[in-house]
């Protein structure tokens, strides 16, 4: 049961809050945010991402200023389409329908996971428009990685906990996005 | 009782995971190690050798530590509820696997020169993870997921910086 005090927290703390204590956060805390709030925050987070990939890309020559203009537009759909098309999947994959789990929780709780993909993401850019750093693998992709922890224990709420299940899902999605990555840097190339 | 396979706790209450073995947590390091000179110009074997010696050292480290800490922390549970942080870190370390399994992807599939951020980000995450299995088992306080996530960072770093030297 939810209390009062957790009712009362704003989306931008249960959005730290993921970073630190997923498991918590999806258990109590999800109810409470807005799925197009979580989206924003996945898709800020693909979208700087893929733009450092772009920066690095001009900087070795491989894209022109249009090109990194369409790897960040490409994050942007990554970060909600796609993020919100492998919420829409576990969420089927777990049936997690029969747990009285709504589709719009799973969407929401998959992209707020993004925080700390969002936190890695700003960090990078600053060094990469400071110091003119490859920032993309540095940042971007650890920063997708630390997003697999909260999205481990959504999968877990989402297939009411089994083990096994939540470790095979969290490497499909993870695998997913990072080839699917790859493969857009080298589509934008 | 009915069995449900692939849930935690399938064997029924009291039944627990006294079986657990940490092969596949150990198995995971190995894993790390040995992909750790193939990011390498040069494959050498002395680098392999010493890399997965290495590895599984900060495996068996990081295993006794973790459970080490949280009985030392749950003091009250360990004795109401015997080899409670074992089974703990044993659930949670299996949460090692996908990083793994992506470090593997990433290097022998997608060509990355990146091992050391998937290891790190493993460590942290199951051992964050063992301190919420700890937690659903009875162990009190957010101690339970800050604890092990500052032995895995430390844990992580010191890797890292002996991965650095390796010849």
């Amino acid at each position: 049961m939810e209390t009062a005090a957790t009712a009362a927290v704003p989306a931008w703390k249960t959005a730290l809050n993921m970073i630190i204590n997923p498991g918590e956060v999806v258990k109590t805390q999800m109810g409470k945010v807005p799925w197009p709030y979580s989206l924003v925050v996945s898709g800020l987070s693909f979208t700087l991402f893929f733009l450092q990939t772009g920066l690095d890309m001009l900087r070795s020559g491989q894209i022109e200023i249009s090109g990194v203009v369409l790897m960040t537009m490409l994050g942007l759909f990554y970060g909600t389409a796609g993020v919100a098309l492998i919420a829409i999947m576990v969420w089927a994959m777990a049936q997690a329908g029969e747990r009285d789990i709504a589709m719009s929780w799973a969407i929401s709780s998959f992209a707020l996971g993004y925080s700390a993909t969002l936190v890695y993401a700003l960090t990078g850019l600053v060094f990469s428009l400071a110091f003119g750093w490859k920032t993309a693998v540095a940042f971007g992709v650890t920063g997708v990685l630390w997003a697999l922890r909260p999205n481990l224990f959504t999968i877990r709420q989402m297939s009411g906990e089994r083990v096994a299940f939540s470790i095979a899902m969290t490497t499909l999605c993870g695998a997913i996005l990072l080839v699917g990555w790859s493969l857009l840097g080298r589509f934008a190339g | 009782m009915e069995m449900k396979i692939g849930y935690k706790d399938s064997a029924g209450p009291g039944q627990g995971n006294k079986g657990m073995s940490f092969w596949p947590v150990y198995l995971c390091f190995i894993i790390f190690g040995g992909i750790v000179p193939f990011t390498r110009a040069e494959v050498k074997i002395t680098t392999a050798l010493l890399s997965v010696l290495m590895a599984l050292v900060m495996g068996v480290l990081a295993v006794k530590l973790l459970i080490m800490l949280l009985n030392a922390a749950n003091r009250p549970l360990q004795q109401a509820l015997q080899g409670f942080a074992r089974e703990a870190v044993a659930t949670g370390m299996l949460f090692m696997i996908p990083f793994t399994v992506l470090a593997v992807l990433a290097r022998f599939g997608l060509g990355w020169d990146a091992v050391m951020p998937f290891a790190s980000a493993a460590i942290t995450t199951a051992a964050a993870s063992a301190g919420t299995e700890a937690m659903k088992k009875g162990a009190q306080g957010i101690k339970n997921v800050i604890i092990p996530s500052l032995v895995a960072l430390v844990l992580s770093t010191g890797w890292m910086m002996l991965v650095g030297i390796l010849p």
